[in-house]
């Protein structure tokens, strides 16, 4: 974790992949639908043949559905919800960042004022409260997770672009004539991206597991569609009598997670030349 | 530096009351805790009646100024649900969550810093992956799923710990490793990079060549550039230790302002959920103000007003 | 990657194993004989009796104070501050009250304590959330050395059934003190007293000693606050609680692999049922309302979902209220008839928005909703927070979707609590309108003769089994957790009397 490419982090990238790949081809790889109940066989144990109905090789849910087929399936709409709300905070979170450290005065003052509010407001109230005003949906969940995140970003976009706002090359292209918007996308945007894909990364897992929480609170994704974190919430009563429902998906999600993370800090570590001159 | 920290203070009101006014709205937004409170059989016209008796009425900007003037006057009001002073209400949770904050944080300081410091000495080891793995596992667990797998194992199949509720110290352990899990971290992360950085420097080059050991060179010079770093992310970490906690509090029904907050939130108890965010983000700027106020007094080079 | 493995590895075998060890019984604790422990989901919201009556702030404070009726094991209405009653006239009944009945505080119970009770809560200033139970009553008075007449704005047969829910209170202690005071140090006439009271952490309550019903089976009761389903178990299997409200039907079963401990359950007045939206949508139509009737295998439900702890029902009601009806037959369960009859209504493949929240248990809905789906419907779920789930399905017919799922009950065990309120025209529960229902139930409110009452139910079930605005699913259980040493009967208006436990 120095910053170089090793087979450490190839095998990180290897994993993530395969995430993708399964949740991309989830409905052509499950071998069962994973909204199709059998009442009769739930909570059945990992390896449960029957002979009508086939293989559950990992077992069935609290209403006979087949936990491999959900787990597989539960894998696109986690991977969604981290991708598409850390792709809405990021989005804006830039832009506001960038615009605040381009034109300072008072939109900086209104920006991050806006961002002290939000930001010190614990982000699981204000989306309970976000979710209960706008109604549930995947949609919606996007738009909450992606309001309730977006600060971080500015944070980062604003001081860094304060930082590179004054280096000499930009201020020759100001000189030039080159207008705010070129200046920002094309010169100013590329010495951000950086910081800002680390936090981007750390956010990702911090995503899968909101929802996770959110699931926990009865707010997740709407059933009886699966995601990781909505499996692990209707097994967290069956954690002894049925641990199933909750290891396996709990191991897709920690697996995710971790790779994230590692990813981000040999992301960090690759950025930041100080960190890895020694 | 007195005009700095008026700057600040002024800063920190502005958004104190940005934060109250969004809340405000989006509970009214939300709906009202009416119909939650009748029972099952009541009709529209005796709902309406509590209605108008709670107030809810009125027309939103009316309830509005008449909460400000009233928290102006230092009131934080009655809940409406429990009926009684929110103040109390608030007060009496604070003392558990103010433990629940403080127990976590010794888990995610007393094993992130060891850990990151670690990490940063014996870079690229075995020992440095192994930490990795620990401290990043402790992140990548849902709560709930953790908390109750440690209720099992230490309260019901060991019996070593009480399963749950608040009874001494023991019962602060499992909730504060699972809630200190998620910010060990962060403390670990900034810990690493900052003492990576600083071993870089040429001071500790030039302590080491002089015989110091690399152990005596991290405590005598390390550890004090390094604290810097760290007391940001432990400010940062206050807000979501406090009000963040609100799946661990539920597990383990631990009676802090989390899950008073998720449970005001679902009974529309307005007035209660106010006050614990304006608490939270009241506690949360404080934090960050006293956080420069440390820099400063871990490092004369850094200037207030920078 | 040996940290990924490790990782892994570690969190793999610690669960697993942790799975497996549960099976083990946990260590059998020496019971304590005077102290009781309970577990319950919620905090008490509020220890004036007149101001909240969720289950379990009833389930705290119904021990500290007696109230005005109540029901006995058997579920008969019997007297408790009153000795007996009888009706003066159709709107006029008279008590009499026991004169041996003392408050906490030491003062005399009389029937001035009785009257204030009813005027502080029908008091709309008061802001009780209970008004609409009993804002029948138009006037109380002392009538007599030992006798109160209660006057009602008609003849109200549910009345008895209401005041089982009204407690007494001490007017001279209220005055004095005030009622923000009074509902943080309450004093009833109940057989325990409030000791302390930590918000949102536990209430203590400690035996009243000479309690004019007989002395208390503990001297120290400690009501716990456990939101969590898993934990409340995990609280009763360490030892930690001696009994826990609510758990769920599958952790009931769990359970019974465990000797220290056992479920107590029973039928309650509990009614789980289908709401289904007469006046939008595709439901609309008669013929899909009865087809998703027939789509719904309660036998099923019950025996894979409850495990046995419900009994179907074949109207909205259960029997443990009064006017369930005998001789009306529900709907078969035969989807390939309801299929032909979505057909026949060109309502296949409809959409059907299934309002919930998660207060309901989550995996039946989903079962209704495949079940209704193999018929031809499209069911979608929308799970929002209870407060939102009530102004939706409170709403314009529109607002409210199509299907809703309920567990009804008035605390009251009569029809009139029920099938009023969820079908009459222009009640908030209602999307159906009928008028020849109306008349009945109208006519079943208002006269106390029972067999006429009977009688109107009846015809009210028949128009409702014909035009299906809801369809009723089973009689829910209420199932709790105790250890096996407690003695105790639970009841169908799901009380929780202390003074009826005791340790074997």
């Amino acid at each position: 974790m120095n910053g170089r490419f090793t087979p450490g982090i190839a095998a990180i990238l290897g994993l993530l992949a395969i995430y993708v790949f399964v949740a991309v081809l989830a409905p052509w790889i499950v071998p069962h639908n994973p909204l199709r109940q059998i009442l009769l066989l739930r909570l059945r144990p990992p390896l449960t043949y029957s002979p009508s109905a086939g293989w559950f090789l990992l077992g069935t849910d609290d209403v006979g559905r087949d936990l491999l087929s959900r787990v597989v399936d539960g894998a696109r709409a986690s991977l969604m919800v981290g991708a598409l709300s850390v792709s809405v905070s990021l989005l804006s979170g830039t832009v506001f960042g960038l615009l605040a450290g381009w034109f300072r005065g008072w939109i900086a003052i209104v920006v991050m004022r806006i961002v002290d509010i939000v930001l010190s407001i614990p982000a699981i109230l204000l989306a309970v409260l976000t979710v209960a005003v706008l109604g549930p949906s995947f949609a919606n969940l996007i738009l909450v997770l992606g309001l309730t995140r977006w600060p971080r970003y500015t944070r980062v976009a604003y001081a860094q672009t304060l930082q590179v706002a004054t280096l000499p090359y930009i201020r020759a292209a100001e000189m030039a004539g080159a207008r705010a918007p070129r200046i920002l996308l094309r010169h100013i945007l590329p010495n951000i991206a950086g910081p800002l894909m680390v936090v981007a990364t750390t956010e990702f897992g911090l995503m899968i597991l909101f929802e996770a929480g959110l699931s926990f609170l009865g707010l997740g994704i709407q059933p009886p569609y699966p995601s990781w974190g909505s499996i692990m919430s209707e097994g967290q009563n069956y954690v002894a009598s049925a641990w199933w429902m909750t290891v396996f998906p709990g191991i897709c999600l920690f697996g995710v997670v971790l790779c994230v993370n590692l990813l981000g800090d040999w992301l960090r570590d690759r950025l930041d030349p100080r960190a890895q001159s020694r | 530096m007195l005009r700095h920290i008026a700057g600040r203070v002024g800063q920190a009101i502005v958004t104190t009351f940005g934060v109250l006014t969004l809340v405000f709205f989006l509970m009214r937004l939300s709906g009202d805790p009416t119909l939650l409170l009748v029972p099952q059989g009541a009709s529209a016209h005796q709902i309406a009646i509590l209605r108008h008796q709670l107030g809810f009425d009125r027309p939103l900007i009316v309830q509005y100024v008449a909460y400000l003037r009233q928290l102006l006057q230092g009131n934080l009001g009655m809940s409406l649900v429990q009926r009684m002073p929110v103040a109390s209400i608030l007060g009496s949770r604070i003392p558990y969550t103010t433990e629940l904050a403080a127990g976590s944080l010794v888990v995610a300081v007393g094993i992130g810093i060891p850990a990151g410091v670690a990490m940063a000495v014996w870079r690229g080891s075995l020992l440095e992956r192994s930490l990795a793995a620990l401290v990043f596992a402790g992140q990548s667990m849902p709560t709930f799923w953790s908390g109750i797998l440690m209720i099992l194992l230490f309260g019901v199949v060991l019996g070593w710990l009480p399963t749950s509720g608040v009874a001494g110290l023991p019962s602060l352990i499992m909730p504060s490793i699972a809630l200190g899990a998620l910010s060990m971290a962060s403390f670990a992360r900034m810990t690493r990079i900052a003492v990576l950085d600083e071993l870089s420097r040429d001071y500790v080059a030039a302590a080491r060549a002089r015989g110091l050991s690399l152990g005596a060179a991290v405590v005598r010079h390390v550890a004090r550039n390094a604290a810097i770093p760290v007391v940001t992310v432990a400010a940062l970490e206050i807000g979501n230790l406090l009000a963040g906690a609100v799946i661990v509090e539920t597990v383990f029904a631990w009676p802090g302002i989390g899950q008073l907050a998720i449970q005001a939130i679902a009974a529309r108890d307005f007035l209660v959920v106010q006050a614990i965010v304006l608490f939270v983000s009241f506690v949360f700027i404080v934090m960050n103000l006293l956080a420069d106020v440390v820099y400063a007094v871990i490092d004369p080079r850094i200037r207030l007003s920078s | 990657m040996g940290i990924m493995k490790t990782a892994f590895l570690a969190a793999a075998i610690t669960t697993i194993g942790i799975a497996g060890l549960i099976g083990a019984p946990a260590p059998a604790l020496a019971a304590p004989k005077t102290k009781l422990t309970v577990d319950l989901p919620n905090d008490v919201a509020t220890m004036d009796p007149q101001l909240q009556w969720d289950t379990d702030s009833y389930s705290v404070y119904r021990n500290i104070f007696d109230n005005l009726v109540t029901r006995n094991t058997s579920g008969k209405i019997v007297g408790q501050v009153a000795s007996s009653w009888h009706y003066k006239s159709p709107t006029e009944i008279v008590f009499t009250i026991r004169n041996d009945i003392r408050f906490q505080d030491g003062s005399k119970l009389t029937p001035a304590d009785v009257v204030y009770s009813v005027e502080r809560i029908t008091n709309p200033a008061f802001k009780s959330p209970q008004l609409s139970q009993f804002d029948e009553i138009t006037s109380a008075a002392v009538t007599g050395p030992n006798e109160v007449t209660l006057t009602t704005k008609s003849p109200y047969p549910v009345l008895l059934a209401q005041l089982v829910k009204l407690s007494i209170v001490p007017k001279a202690y209220i005055e004095k003190v005030g009622n923000t005071q009074f509902n943080l140090h309450p004093i009833g006439s109940g057989p325990y007293k409030l000791a302390d009271w930590q918000h949102g952490v536990r209430s203590v309550l400690t035996a009243t000693p000479g309690y004019w019903g007989g002395k208390p089976p503990f001297e120290k009761v400690v009501f716990r606050v456990v939101p969590q389903d898993a934990t409340r178990v995990a609280d009763l299997r360490a030892g930690v609680a001696d009994i826990v409200r609510q758990i769920t039907p599958d952790d009931a079963k769990s359970l019974q692999s465990d000797h220290a401990v056992k479920v107590l359950a029973v039928p309650t007045e509990r009614v789980g049922y289908l709401f289904v939206n007469a006046q939008w949508g595709p439901t609309k139509d008669v013929r899909v309302r009865r087809a998703i009737a027939m789509a719904i295998d309660r036998k099923g439900l019950i025996s894979a979902l409850l495990g046995g702890y419900a009994k179907p029902v074949n109207v909205v009601l259960t029997p443990a209220s009064f006017g369930y009806p005998t001789g009306i037959k529900p709907w078969p369960y035969d989807p390939q008839k309801a299929a032909a009859l979505i057909k026949a209504a060109g309502a296949e493949g409809a959409r059907l928005p299934f309002l919930t929240s998660p207060a309901y248990p989550q995996n039946i809905i989903q079962a209704i909703q495949q079940m209704l789906d193999q018929v031809g419907l499209k069911v979608v779920i929308h799970q929002m927070d209870q407060a939102s789930y009530l102004r939706d399905r409170q709403g314009t017919p529109q607002e409210a979707g199509s299907l809703a799922f309920g567990l009804w009950s008035c605390a009251c065990q009569d029809a009139d609590g029920t099938i009023w309120p969820l079908f009459h025209t222009g009640s908030i529960w209602s999307k159906y309108s009928n008028l020849a229902f109306d008349k009945a139930v109208d006519a079943a409110r208002s006269t106390l003769d029972a067999k006429a009452r009977m009688a109107d139910y009846h015809t009210a079930f028949e128009i409702l089994h014909r035009d299906v605005p809801g369809v009723g699913l089973y009689q829910a259980d209420a199932i709790y957790g105790a250890r096996d040493q407690l003695q105790w009967t639970p009841t169908p208006n799901e009380a929780f009397f202390i003074m009826d436990m005791k340790w074997k």
